[in-house]
């Protein structure tokens, strides 16, 4: 494993910790040519261009907890952006209507995607394949449909939008995380717990026993794994990492509203997974990486053909299918 | 209260006929290559959508239109087979889904850069006239049956249950009478069995998504009728009859139309109690039918499914 402390990946580390800095750097640059010499290279500003990457880096996030059930035990979950809608109304409503703290919320809206996690496994662990997906598609769906239509839930206000979310402040001090640098180095160290969490529960017995469960469930089971508990871990698991995701996209957003959680996003994440390559953490990451960025990247660059922009769906509907049919392990195949 | 609950009943059973030949596309082609066919709500999609052009672009009269839209969707499936779905027959099952679901968002999407996402909906001028119904100046109701309980059953609608039986009728013969019939069922049976028989199976899963995808093209076209047109119709309507499918029992025809009927009928009484969860409903059904009898009302149990 290459997580060892290699002067490539301290340099790595520096490199991403500093990342805030090079970008006002270039908006420096940038407003200097503009001023002096009259020249702009198009550079959008470094608080946009922080914004897009708290954005990729949250898909990176929800793309590691969907790799989990979808990659190591291989069960295709059409429903994975449940976990981040009850994680990120569980975090909005507490926080906006009932002024909990952030670091409380964010256990709390974890807690209570594990639980659903977990409750929607027990009538899904016999099932495979298509049924599976169905069933997760459904679950999803009626989650969706509540936080629509139940207003007395989410403050009355119709299509579940919830409003003015608190940012958080560091304890006992009353820094707020008002800027999108705060909101990069948030989204940081929570993927950077994810990723390390999820890097050794994969290079442990429970992530054999899950690779054993997708190779084949039956020899598994005659091997002497309980194939029921190491599903219901990898959903509790993955469930868990979608409400981190929803959590903090409640603080980040500070307002959102139901169709953030349509059918359609759960299909992105999935398309960034398989993108790069089901069942590899890196290769989750770069999907991530790519799609979660490309969406914006495209709409700076064909800010004159606003149609084409717009129809970005369009192109990741044909990335799936054309990878399925020439590249199905993904552009980073891990050899097991 | 007894005259409303009749007027709903007839509404479900409209609804329940353009579901049930929605969902015997996707059964069709579970049953032969064990696919869920996502991309079937948004062939019904571009079939609400070849009508409508048909009509209001190239001027042809209705009655033609229809069969044009049919013969225009079922080349749309058969290329999706044939570009999409083919080269994947001996791949994993996932490979095949996703593929589905990509087709089924590039589609979607595709229809929303060509025709936009406004909905449209069918000039009623260049209907046949007893399709538009309504209550003339003189208070006469036009091109309806009242009910009783002061509501009104549209002829549009009348007829879009017939067409649904009449349909429903032709397919079941030329699954059961026909050698493309056969040749289906023997796919359905035992694929492999039935290409050492000598049955070209692509040749027949062409067919069957040829036939399936025209019978979507009739319910997008009806459904232009009495509604709009938009691009994500496919998706509501597709995934409402995709549980019935699920839950008359996935593979079998006969399934797919009393689940559909079903469906709709369960809708409308549920958009009596809430209209917000019309489609929860159907979401509902179908995981309970999953959870507690995979099988559906009509299929057949098999040894594994997955």
């Amino acid at each position: 494993m290459k997580d060892k402390l290699t002067p490539r990946n301290i340099i790595l580390c520096v490199a991403i910790c500093s990342l805030p800095w090079f970008l006002f750097g270039i908006d420096e640059i940038s407003s200097l040519l503009l001023d002096q010499y009259r020249i702009s290279f198009g550079w959008p500003g470094a608080d946009y261009v922080l914004r897009i990457i708290v954005r990729a880096c949250l898909y990176m996030l929800l793309a590691i907890g969907l790799n989990i059930v979808c990659g190591f035990t291989g069960l295709l979950d059409l429903g994975y952006v449940a976990f981040y809608l009850i994680g990120g109304y569980t975090a909005g409503i507490l926080m906006s209507l009932h002024g909990v703290h952030y670091w409380i919320a964010l256990p709390l809206a974890v807690v209570h995607a594990t639980t659903w996690g977990l409750l929607r496994g027990i009538p899904t662990l016999r099932l495979t394949g298509d049924y599976f997906a169905i069933v997760t598609f459904g679950f999803a769906e009626l989650f969706f449909r509540i936080v629509r239509n139940e207003t007395w839930l989410t403050g009355g206000v119709p299509n579940g939008q919830l409003r003015g979310i608190p940012t958080p402040t560091i304890p006992f001090t009353s820094i707020s995380f008002s800027q999108n640098w705060h909101d990069y180095y948030h989204i940081l160290i929570l993927l950077a717990l994810v990723i390390f969490v999820t890097y050794r529960l994969q290079n442990s017995r429970v992530g054999r026993a899950w690779v054993a469960i997708r190779e084949d469930e039956q020899a598994a089971e005659s091997m002497g794994i309980n194939v029921g508990r190491y599903k219901s871990l990898a959903f509790a698991v993955s469930a868990a990492i979608g409400g981190i995701g929803g959590a903090f996209l409640a603080q980040f957003q500070v307002s959102f509203s139901a169709p953030f959680f349509e059918f359609w996003e759960s299909i992105f994440i999935l398309c960034m997974v398989v993108l790069g390559g089901m069942g590899s953490i890196r290769g989750a990451m770069l999907g991530a990486a790519i799609l979660g960025s490309l969406g914006e990247i495209l709409r700076v660059a064909l800010k004159n053909y606003p149609e084409i922009a717009g129809s970005r769906m369009l192109i990741f509907g044909i990335i799936l299918v054309l990878l399925m049919r020439f590249r199905p392990s993904g552009l980073m195949y891990k050899k097991s | 209260m007894w005259a409303q609950l009749f007027e709903q009943l007839i509404n479900g059973l409209v609804q329940g006929g353009i579901y049930a030949l929605i969902a015997v596309g996707y059964t069709m082609v579970y049953g032969i290559i064990q696919l869920i066919n996502f991309a079937h709500g948004e062939i019904y999609m571009f079939g609400a959508y070849f009508g409508l052009i048909l009509i209001t672009v190239f001027h042809i009269p209705f009655w033609f239109a229809l069969p044009l839209a049919m013969v225009l969707c079922a080349l749309l499936g058969m290329l999706i087979d044939y570009v999409a779905y083919r080269p994947l027959r001996t791949a994993p099952r996932l490979s095949a889904l996703i593929t589905a679901i990509g087709i089924s968002i590039a589609l979607q999407n595709l229809a929303r850069i060509i025709w936009s996402a406004t909905p449209k909906t069918y000039p009623s001028d260049d209907l046949p006239s007893f399709f538009v119904s309504g209550i003339s100046m003189t208070g006469e109701v036009i091109n309806a049956i009242p009910l009783p309980g002061g509501g009104t059953l549209p002829y549009r609608d009348v007829f879009i249950l017939l067409i649904a039986v009449v349909l429903m009728i032709i397919l079941n013969l030329l699954i059961y009478y026909t050698r493309i019939g056969k040749a289906m069922r023997a796919c359905a049976q035992n694929a492999t069995a039935a290409n050492l028989m000598g049955i070209n199976a692509n040749r027949v899963i062409l067919a069957t998504f040829a036939i399936g995808s025209a019978l979507g093209a009739v319910a997008g076209v009806m459904v232009g009728l009495s509604e709009n047109v938009n691009p994500q119709m496919g998706y509501y309507k597709g995934v409402a009859a995709f549980a019935a499918a699920v839950l008359g029992g996935i593979g079998s025809v006969t399934g797919a139309i009393v689940g559909g009927l079903l469906i709709g009928i369960a809708e409308a009484f549920g958009a009596d109690l809430h209209s917000g969860y019309r489609i929860a409903f159907a979401y509902i059904i179908m995981m309970l039918v999953i959870l507690i009898r995979p099988t559906g009302l009509f299929g057949k149990a098999t040894s594994k499914r997955a």
